[in-house]
């Protein structure tokens, strides 16, 4: 069987080799540029080492944060309790705080979508709005949201809400759309109404596919986030990463960004279970 | 004084007119689109469709006849005429017509017992009433009933806790009638039920509904593409076809009692003449259903 024919049957040999291949080759690649480098200049702050890295991950996940008080018996503190007072602690704290705000303001555009999708009059209301509203690119409307909500957190979310909710409403209103009309007719013939037609049969339906959405959407929901904070902000994640790299701190930079993925994918994988086991029927079906 | 003896006198007779029949379709018309895209769906059908018969509507695809069943769902409105259930004209459908349609009949995301105690508890329960120990027991009865209605549909008890998906298409129909029966409908509107069944799975459902309609008397309106499933199954065979021509829309051609006990041979002639008026090219035009007549 050939490499490259549709009925090829890769062994589970090479599905585990190809699907780890180009992490290792970029790994690789890395450290033998970044060795290459340090060996032609040994301070070189471009390609920081695997030493190095480490120890400055070490320092920002177990040292205080600069605007934390160090206690005085701050090197005999337990792990957890050092962890509890670094930067990266405090960092990850505050970006997590701003993006967890943000999917619980996202609950409402679901709603709305929803309700977009049942009721004709307030579809015919919101749609065209929405539709508008979804091709304002949420960047350029920055300056504005510092004008109008300061720099404080509530700017930050806003351009979140503002980045993703559109898209969710629109998803929510075509899953709606999607409910085949015999299961709400069906609805109907075994006497629920509307009320119970629309949450009962029709939200729960989509449910799973609406989480699967927004699952989809994290890394737009960090984006902005991140946009956010690089420009104003006084903690989180990105507005470190943005401080680090006025001094060339990539060896904290790329810990924190592998950091970043880390998070985000726990998250999407934490979504998924949870949308197995609210939903074992979506799964399966 | 004037308006209000015209106004009494028009309730009368909104209510005198269909009060000798369950359902009464008068001067019903349908179209769709408009300009030169309209097309004409049905023409002046009229139809009084009483209680307790079971009535196969027959006709080509694209006849109308899901369409004559949406009006009586009130899932439609006609462009003209009106239709009306137990004397009074609907603005949606409601618990009066259960409802088996040929797919998504069942809630995917509920077990076959909860997709059966659905109508119960949205009816009987309520939203919020769920956590009252009145209400648990209550559900506890709606669960114990289901499993009976299961029984009767030739389902074990381990199928009840299976999701829609996990079951076969003839069983998810099963689940689909015992889900609108355990309502005690008054009027039950199968729409190409058993259509996407094999032969085996459909001849036992057939079987199953026949006898189910002889058990609770429902009133059956059941639309199929089939002549000799309308016939086999009914008391009373209604065709829908369009006599002129393919622009107008579609009316009554046929309107044929089935005696209840009948043989072979008069069943073949009852289905000879459902075909010729269903069928007016021959069986072997394109709509004809082959290998199922």
């Amino acid at each position: 069987m050939s490499f490259f024919e549709i009925h090829a049957q890769p062994s589970r040999t090479a599905v585990w080799t190809l699907s780890w291949f180009l992490f290792v080759a970029g790994i690789v690649s890395y450290f033998w540029v970044s060795s290459n480098r340090h060996r032609e200049n040994p301070d070189d702050r471009v390609m920081p080492t695997l030493a190095q890295m480490g120890q400055a991950f070490a320092t920002a996940a177990l040292k205080p944060a600069e605007d934390e008080e160090v206690a005085p018996d701050a090197d005999r503190q337990s792990l957890a309790a050092k962890l509890s007072h670094s930067m990266l602690w405090k960092d990850t704290k505050a970006t997590g705080r701003r993006f967890f705000i943000s999917l619980a303001l996202l609950v409402p555009a679901v709603l709305l979508g929803l309700h977009m999708g049942m009721l004709p009059y307030v579809g015919t209301f919101f749609l065209r709005f929405v539709l508008f509203f979804d091709k304002i690119v949420a960047l350029s409307l920055l300056p504005i949201l510092f004008i109008a909500f300061g720099i404080d957190e509530l700017a930050k979310v806003m351009l979140i809400v503002i980045g993703v909710a559109p898209t969710i409403i629109l998803d929510s209103f075509h899953l709606t759309r999607g409910v085949p009309r015999e299961q709400i007719v069906r609805g109907f013939t075994l006497g629920a109404g509307d009320f119970s037609v629309t949450y009962r049969i029709v939200l729960k339906q989509i449910l799973p596919r609406v989480l699967n959405s927004i699952r989809l959407n994290l890394k737009a929901v960090m984006l902005f986030l991140f946009a956010g904070e690089m420009i104003a902000s006084q903690d989180g994640l990105a507005y470190r990463i943005a401080l680090l790299r006025r001094h060339m701190g990539m060896d904290t930079i790329i810990p924190y960004v592998l950091w970043v993925a880390l998070l985000l994918f726990l998250v999407d994988a934490g979504m998924r279970l949870a949308n197995r086991k609210l939903h074992p029927w979506f799964q399966e079906a | 004084m004037g308006s209000t003896r015209i106004s009494t006198t028009a309730v009368e007779e909104l209510a005198g007119a269909g009060a000798d029949a369950m359902i009464r379709i008068e001067d019903v018309s349908v179209q769709y689109g408009a300009g030169d895209a309209r097309k004409k769906i049905l023409s002046s059908v009229n139809l009084d469709i009483h209680q307790g018969e079971f009535v196969s509507i027959v006709g080509q695809t694209g006849c109308g006849k899901s369409t004559l069943l949406r009006l009586v769902l009130a899932e439609e409105m006609p462009g003209g005429g009106r239709v009306l259930v137990e004397g009074s004209a609907r603005t949606q459908p409601d618990r009066r017509c259960g409802y088996v349609p040929q797919k998504y009949s069942l809630f995917p995301d509920r077990t076959v017992i909860e997709n059966i105690t659905f109508g119960l508890e949205v009816t009987e329960i309520g939203f919020l009433g769920g956590l009252a120990p009145a209400r648990r027991a209550r559900r506890k009865e709606f669960r114990a009933e289901a499993y009976s209605y299961l029984k009767r549909m030739g389902l074990g008890e381990s199928d009840g806790s299976k999701y829609p998906h996990q079951l076969s298409g003839g069983m998810q129909q099963r689940v689909a009638i015992a889900q609108a029966l355990i309502m005690r409908p008054k009027i039950l509107l199968m729409d190409e039920a058993f259509s996407a069944l094999d032969p085996g799975t459909r001849a036992g459902m057939q079987r199953l509904i026949r006898a189910l309609w002889r058990e609770t008397g429902t009133t059956i309106l059941f639309v199929t593409h089939n002549p000799r499933e309308a016939v086999i199954l009914a008391t009373r065979v209604i065709a829908l076809g369009r006599p002129r021509s393919s622009d107008d829309g579609a009316e009554v051609v046929l309107d044929l009692p089935v005696p209840d006990t009948i043989d072979e041979q008069k069943i073949a002639a009852l289905i000879g003449r459902v075909e010729q008026s269903t069928y007016p090219n021959g069986i072997e035009s394109e709509d004809a259903p082959s290998a199922q007549a």
